[in-house]
């Protein structure tokens, strides 16, 4: 019997890495025109002006990988249920050391929520972009208005890849394989994901 | 502010609408023509790359008859000012010691957010994709002359020294006074003569909403937040700890993290 199941299969895999790079790219790029305390990553690109011109390409990079993570995952990230209700209730046990049981598919609540957080954030990022990209173009309101919402996302976004990163790596041993070559163990799908483990194994 | 804050008292009753100020402007900065068509004259008038400075004409009825009104539109040189709060390369808006907001196209990065962040919609851009206004004859300013504008004034309707005593003989004279106050004080305050919107002023000048809120609110918020979700991962790593999978008799492996 294989220990391993499949969770990723390499295009999922591939195009999720695409998006992390290019969502670096785009932070790192951005940093400088953020604040002026951090001026100084403006020189990984080579200056101000080519670190626009980076985050514009990037930008565009991102936008289209990050909309088509968020349509092949649609369904399963979309689709909120009872169980997620229950899974919010306690955080999906995040809070404490004792053991809970919940009813997970082969994605929790927590990961829906991020899945469609960025998805919206990556539509919204695309369009304040647009304005500000051309801000001679727009009404002035549009482009203030664009600068808000966008550093606003900017930062949301980034924190919720933060806990994202976390429960990737350190905070669930044995997750970061699924991204990495694409199985998992079944100890750890019968523990994370118990719903989407009889669907897989039927057991 | 400091005493050695410089400025413009205009007073907008002696203008007679000649533009001296607006050709000595365009000499002194050796700013190019712009293409016929691009410049209008009237009330849709507007500020060009090429244009620091320009006289507006406008139509007003009063009673029975029409009478003009001249203003001249240029940076206020403000003393919070919104291009400066925004722009993300340092050096290329700075203010000097006379209070000038001054600018160096060679530290332009051309994001144009000081387009979006002026209450007044000074900033412009040329050619050169690089942010372009008055810059206050800061050179002349530095060698102890008035600049261009004032110079050629014949009637005396732009005047230009220390602020606070120009605010002081303005007000000695009952001047109605827009600017002394607002945004901490303009560096171009006017003696109006009727209420500011005849000349296409707004009543209470401010830094755009929007603006403030993403400089203001959500930059500062947004480096707190960062860390602080940092800061709640590593304490969270070292109080609940990771979720390991629980061992399987047969199919588990062994974990040794
Ligand atoms: C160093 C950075 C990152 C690491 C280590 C990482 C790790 C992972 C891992 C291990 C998974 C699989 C989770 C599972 O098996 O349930 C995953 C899923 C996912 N990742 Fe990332 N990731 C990173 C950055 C990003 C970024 C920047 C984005 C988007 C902006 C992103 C979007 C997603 C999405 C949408 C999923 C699908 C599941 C969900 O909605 O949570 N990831 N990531
Ligand atoms: S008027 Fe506009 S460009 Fe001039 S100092 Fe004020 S904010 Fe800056
Ligand atoms: S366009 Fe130039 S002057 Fe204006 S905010 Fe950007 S870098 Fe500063």
């Amino acid at each position: 019997m294989n220990d391993y199941i499949d969770r990723f299969n390499t295009r999922e895999r591939v195009l999720h890495w695409f998006v992390t790079i290019t969502f670096f790219t785009l932070l790192l790029s951005a940093l400088g025109l953020y604040s002026r305390l951090f001026t100084g990553y403006f020189n990984l690109f080579g200056g101000g002006q080519k670190a626009i011109i980076i985050h514009k390409v990037a930008g565009v990079l991102f936008f289209i990988s990050s909309l088509v993570l968020f349509i092949h995952n649609r369904r399963r990230t979309t689709d909120f249920n009872k169980d997620d209700m229950e899974w919010f209730r306690y955080l999906g046990g995040y809070l404490s050391r004792k053991e809970i049981h919940l009813k997970v598919g082969k994605f929790n609540a927590g990961q829906k929520l991020f899945g469609v957080f960025i998805g919206v954030a990556t539509i919204l990022l695309g369009i304040t972009g647009i304005f500000i990209w051309w801000p001679l173009a727009f009404p002035r309101w549009i482009v203030q208005l664009s600068l808000l919402v966008h550093g606003l996302l900017f930062v949301s976004s980034i924190m919720f890849v933060v806990v994202h990163v976390y429960l990737g790596t350190i905070g669930n041993p044995g997750t970061l394989e699924a991204m990495l070559w694409g199985k998992v163990s079944r100890a750890w799908a019968k523990k994370h994901h118990p719903k989407w483990y009889k669907e897989v194994t039927g057991e | 502010m400091n005493d050695t804050r410089k400025g413009f008292l205009i007073d907008t009753s002696r203008c007679i609408g000649c533009r001296s100020c607006q050709v000595a402007c365009k000499q002194w900065n050796k700013l190019e023509a712009d293409k016929p068509g691009k410049e209008r004259v009237g009330g849709d008038a507007q500020l060009t790359a090429n244009l620091y400075n320009r006289i507006h004409f406008m139509e007003r009825t009063i009673g029975a008859g029409v009478t003009w009104a001249f203003f001249s539109e240029r940076c206020m040189h403000c003393g919070d000012a919104g291009c400066i709060k925004v722009c993300p390369s340092p050096g290329a808006l700075y203010r000097t010691r006379e209070g000038i907001i001054a600018y160096n196209k060679e530290k332009c990065i051309s994001c144009k957010y000081c387009v979006s962040a002026c209450p007044f919609n000074i900033p412009r851009y040329g050619e050169d994709d690089k942010v372009a206004k008055c810059n206050l004859c800061q050179d002349r300013v530095a060698g102890g002359l008035q600049p261009a504008c004032a110079k050629a004034c014949p009637t005396g309707a732009i005047s230009f020294g220390n602020r606070s005593e120009l605010i002081a003989k303005a007000k000695a004279a009952k001047k109605t006074l827009y600017g002394e106050k607002d945004l901490d004080g303009l560096g171009v305050v006017y003696a109006l003569e009727g209420p500011p919107s005849v000349y296409g002023l707004p009543a209470s000048p401010s830094i755009p909403l929007s603006i403030f809120l993403w400089k203001d609110v959500v930059k500062p918020l947004g480096i707190l937040g960062f860390w602080g979700s940092i800061g709640a991962m590593l304490l969270h790593y070292v109080t609940v700890g990771p979720k390991r999978p629980e061992h399987e008799n047969g199919h588990g492996e062994e974990h040794h993290e």
